[in-house]
């Protein structure tokens, strides 16, 4: 699994890579712990290459929104494949979110 | 002891004394008709004996009267002759003389002159006489000194009495020792004087013969005595005319016995006595001879009149006590069978309860609570055997060992206990020789090398052995002789055998091995020739056709079971079991297994398994990734859950492949959770509400058609079953 955060004008990329399965989510989740703290501004999700995630990976994606709801910011998720669609789907998870191919 | 037991002791008992009583009933009654059969016969006969005696008497008195009135009246027609000649003595001889020479039964003739009664002649006595064998008559003189007619009877007595008298019987001794006897008659002269005695001696030769012939019975005898007791004729010669009867009696030793009958036949009485001596008992008849004085007895043994009748009494009683004996007989070994049958019954119920024990020792040595392997998920197996008596020779086995089905069917030529045996020592072989062989075809030639070095009986199995590898579905088989098990696949086909011989048949075999792969949810069907060959009161058999037909789609083996043993019955109908009917049914479904330790890192193994089964399977990636994820949350629940941090564990998935649905148990040894009674997300709430936990279970729970937990064995077992 990997995860890549870039910054280019206020906007936060968080590009997944792989697999976020439940131990990667542990790992990811420290990454993402700045992202978090600062959230106020736009944080996009690229999951373009996303393979999988699961619930702990989906507690991630909720725990940013819910930063950029309290800061004012944010969470746009790009190009969930299918699999994925379904997941959030299932969660409820496309209400939460804006979601971009 | 059972009522009924005791109902068959005391009918036992009762048939005994009924039959006792019955025995003693028609003896006595045998005995009481015969007893008085025997009085009546004995009294007719007495009567008979009787009657013939005195007939017989009376015939001979009348005979011998005859002899002695032809005498008398020969005699009496003879005296006037005498009166007339009396006047010249010398002419008396010419009396005499007529009257031997006219009466051919008069031996000798006198007249004696009374002495004195002539003065020429003081003492007178002519006597004509007849020598035997002679038809001349002689002639000499009585009046000799020596003899002295005046003092012999034969003179003195008419003299004396003054009418005709019969001489004792007396030996002429002259004559040639011939028994003689005399009738003498006083002869009268004009005046009425006693002038002489005319005679007439007669023989008594006939007398001998004639009484002599008197025969009432064989072996009876008759007597005729004088008038002083003199024995006259009898059957011992030695005693004629030399013994009375007393002086007989006094010989025999026994005058008591006789004292009475000699003195009523002395007395000139008639009628009949019974006498015993020496141990012998004996009838005597007698009659008197009137005129001579004699007394005529015929002596008859008893023996000889109620000999036949005892005889034929002797007969009856043997003959009763025969029947009798035959009734004791017949009685007695009806009450034994009685008895042996009480005893055989006891015994029966015995050799049942026996029986049954063994059934149950039999039952005992097989495999027979189902399921047999509740933990596993991969396999679904019944078997079932019906014997056909209380002990059969139909046999099957399981057991897993290292992750593989061994199993086997067999069936004992015969039935009963010796089948049992047979079974039963197969039976444990099997379990000997498999528990460390791995073919199939090995197990089969040790076991039959070692029956059929011992098999003395010529009992041979029919015997399939199979090894299911349950990782992989691959079977190895072997089969020696029996049915060829049916397979349970898309379709229903009968598993290829090789045509090996059966079990204990012929030592050193080399049987050959068969293989076998089924897929997942596959079945394979063993059966014992009792439910195809079933047969119904037609002796129709139930057939392979019906099997298959019974068999059919997938279903749980116990259904399967229950559907082929409904249709034997249906078919059967009232007809007995003809033969043991074993089944045993394994169905199984494949199973991938993986262990994840006690790690959360752990989880990520569980999309190397999903992959593996997706490719197997073919499988919609999107439905791949589902479950993945659903097993993925379920293990990182119990993970995280189940067991303390940093403590070792393990967490079990085993995933089985069904024919329309995926089942995934996950087994661990941690604390009692229960991930289905956590709380779920509420997934229709907004970012705010939104709590951060419950979305695992939730996904579960949606991804997957059934999520059920079970604690058993301090073990946590969660099934989760995604149709496909």
């Amino acid at each position: 699994m990997e995860v890549f955060i870039s910054k280019k004008d206020g906007v936060t990329t968080v590009t997944f890579e792989g697999r976020l399965d439940t131990p990667a989510s542990a790992e990811v989740s420290e990454k993402l712990a700045p992202v978090a703290e600062d959230a106020s501004g736009t944080i996009i999700l690229d999951c373009k290459k996303l393979e999988y995630i699961s619930s702990s990976g989906l507690r991630i994606f909720l725990t940013l929104r819910k930063a950029a709801a309290s800061q004012g910011g944010k969470v746009i998720v790009r190009s969930i494949c299918q699999d994925i669609r379904t997941v959030f789907m299932m969660t409820g998870f496309l209400n939460l979110f804006q979601i971009e191919d | 002891m059972k009522f009924r037991d005791v109902i068959d002791k005391v009918f036992v008992r009762q048939s005994a004394r009924a039959g006792l009583m019955l025995v003693i009933v028609a003896a006595v009654t045998l005995e009481a008709t015969s007893l008085i059969q025997y009085i009546f016969s004995q009294k007719g006969i007495r009567e008979e004996a009787t009657r013939r005696a005195e007939s017989q008497l009376e015939a001979t008195k009348l005979k011998i009267l005859n002899i002695v009135d032809q005498t008398e009246t020969a005699i009496h027609n003879s005296v006037w002759l005498a009166q007339w000649a009396l006047a010249v003595p010398d002419s008396l001889v010419a009396v005499s003389r007529r009257i031997v020479e006219t009466n051919p039964i008069i031996v000798g003739s006198t007249v004696a002159l009374v002495p004195g009664y002539d003065k020429k002649h003081p003492l007178y006595s002519p006597y004509c006489f007849r020598s035997p064998g002679e038809e001349k008559i002689r002639v000499s003189s009585l009046a000799t000194e020596e003899y002295d007619y005046t003092s012999q009877e034969w003179f003195a007595k008419p003299l004396e009495l003054g009418k005709g008298y019969w001489s004792e019987p007396y030996i002429d001794v002259g004559g040639g020792d011939i028994l003689m006897t005399t009738y003498s008659v006083p002869v009268l002269d004009a005046k009425g004087r006693q002038a002489a005695v005319l005679t007439a001696d007669i023989s008594l030769d006939w007398l001998t013969e004639l009484v002599g012939n008197v025969k009432v019975y064989p072996e009876a005898f008759s007597m005729m005595i004088s008038r002083s007791g003199q024995i006259m004729v009898c059957p011992a010669e030695s005693l004629v005319m030399r013994a009375t009867v007393q002086q007989a009696a006094e010989n025999l030793g026994d005058t008591a016995a006789f004292g009475d009958l000699n003195r009523s036949m002395l007395a000139g009485q008639s009628g009949s006595q019974i006498i015993r001596y020496r141990k012998t008992t004996t009838h005597v008849f007698f009659a008197p001879v009137e005129k001579t004085g004699w007394s005529m007895s015929v002596m008859i043994p008893d023996s000889e009149i109620y000999g036949s009748i005892r005889r034929v009494g002797r007969l009856v009683v043997l003959l009763q006590l025969l029947g009798i004996l035959m009734l004791v007989f017949i009685l007695r070994s009806f009450i034994i069978n009685q008895i042996r049958y009480n005893d055989l019954n006891d015994r029966k119920k015995v050799m049942e309860n026996e029986l049954h024990i063994a059934r149950d020792i039999q039952m005992a040595m097989i495999p027979k609570i189902f399921p047999p392997f509740p933990e596993r998920s991969d396999l679904d197996m019944t078997a079932e055997i019906v014997p056909a008596k209380e002990v059969g020779g139909d046999l099957y086995d399981f057991y897993i060992r290292d992750e593989k089905l061994i199993f086997c069917i067999g069936d004992v030529s015969g039935k009963g206990i010796p089948a049992s045996l047979v079974m039963a020592v197969t039976r444990s072989m099997f379990r000997t020789i498999s528990n460390h062989e791995n073919s199939p075809a090995k197990i089969v030639t040790l076991m039959n090398d070692a029956m059929a070095d011992v098999n003395e009986n010529s009992m041979f199995v029919t015997f399939f052995v199979g090894i299911l590898d349950l990782n992989t579905g691959q079977i190895r088989y072997c089969n020696a002789g029996h049915n060829s098990p049916v397979m349970l696949t898309d379709s229903k086909w009968p598993l290829p055998v090789e045509a090996n011989l059966p079990l204990g048949v012929l030592s050193g075999f080399k049987y050959k091995e068969q293989e076998i792969t089924i897929g997942d949810d596959d079945a394979i069907f063993l059966y014992t020739d009792g439910l195809t060959e079933a047969e119904n009161s037609s002796h129709e058999l139930f057939g392979e056709s019906r099997m298959y037909e019974v068999l059919g789609t997938r279903r749980r083996s116990e259904e399967h079971m229950e559907a082929i043993k409904a249709a034997v019955r249906e078919f059967v109908g009232k007809a007995p079991q003809s033969d043991d009917l074993t089944m045993l049914f394994i169905h199984y479904f494949r199973r991938v297994h993986l262990t994840l330790e006690n790690d959360i890192k752990e989880v990520a193994k569980i999309a190397g398994l999903m992959e593996q089964i997706g490719s197997e399977r073919n499988l919609d990636p999107g439905l791949v990734s589902s479950l993945n994820l659903a097993l993925e949350e379920a293990a990182s629940n119990v993970i995280m859950y189940a067991y303390p941090k940093d403590t070792a564990g393990a967490l079990e998935i085993d995933a089985f492949m069904r024919k329309d649905s995926l089942e995934f148990v996950l087994t661990d040894g941690g604390k009692p959770f229960d991930p289905t009674a956590a709380p779920e997300a509420d997934v229709t709430l907004g970012v705010e509400e939104r709590g951060i936990g419950g979305l695992g279970i939730f996904l579960v729970r949606n991804i997957m058609d059934s999520v059920t937990y079970s604690r058993a064995d301090g073990k946590n077992i969660l099934k989760l079953i995604k149709k496909v």
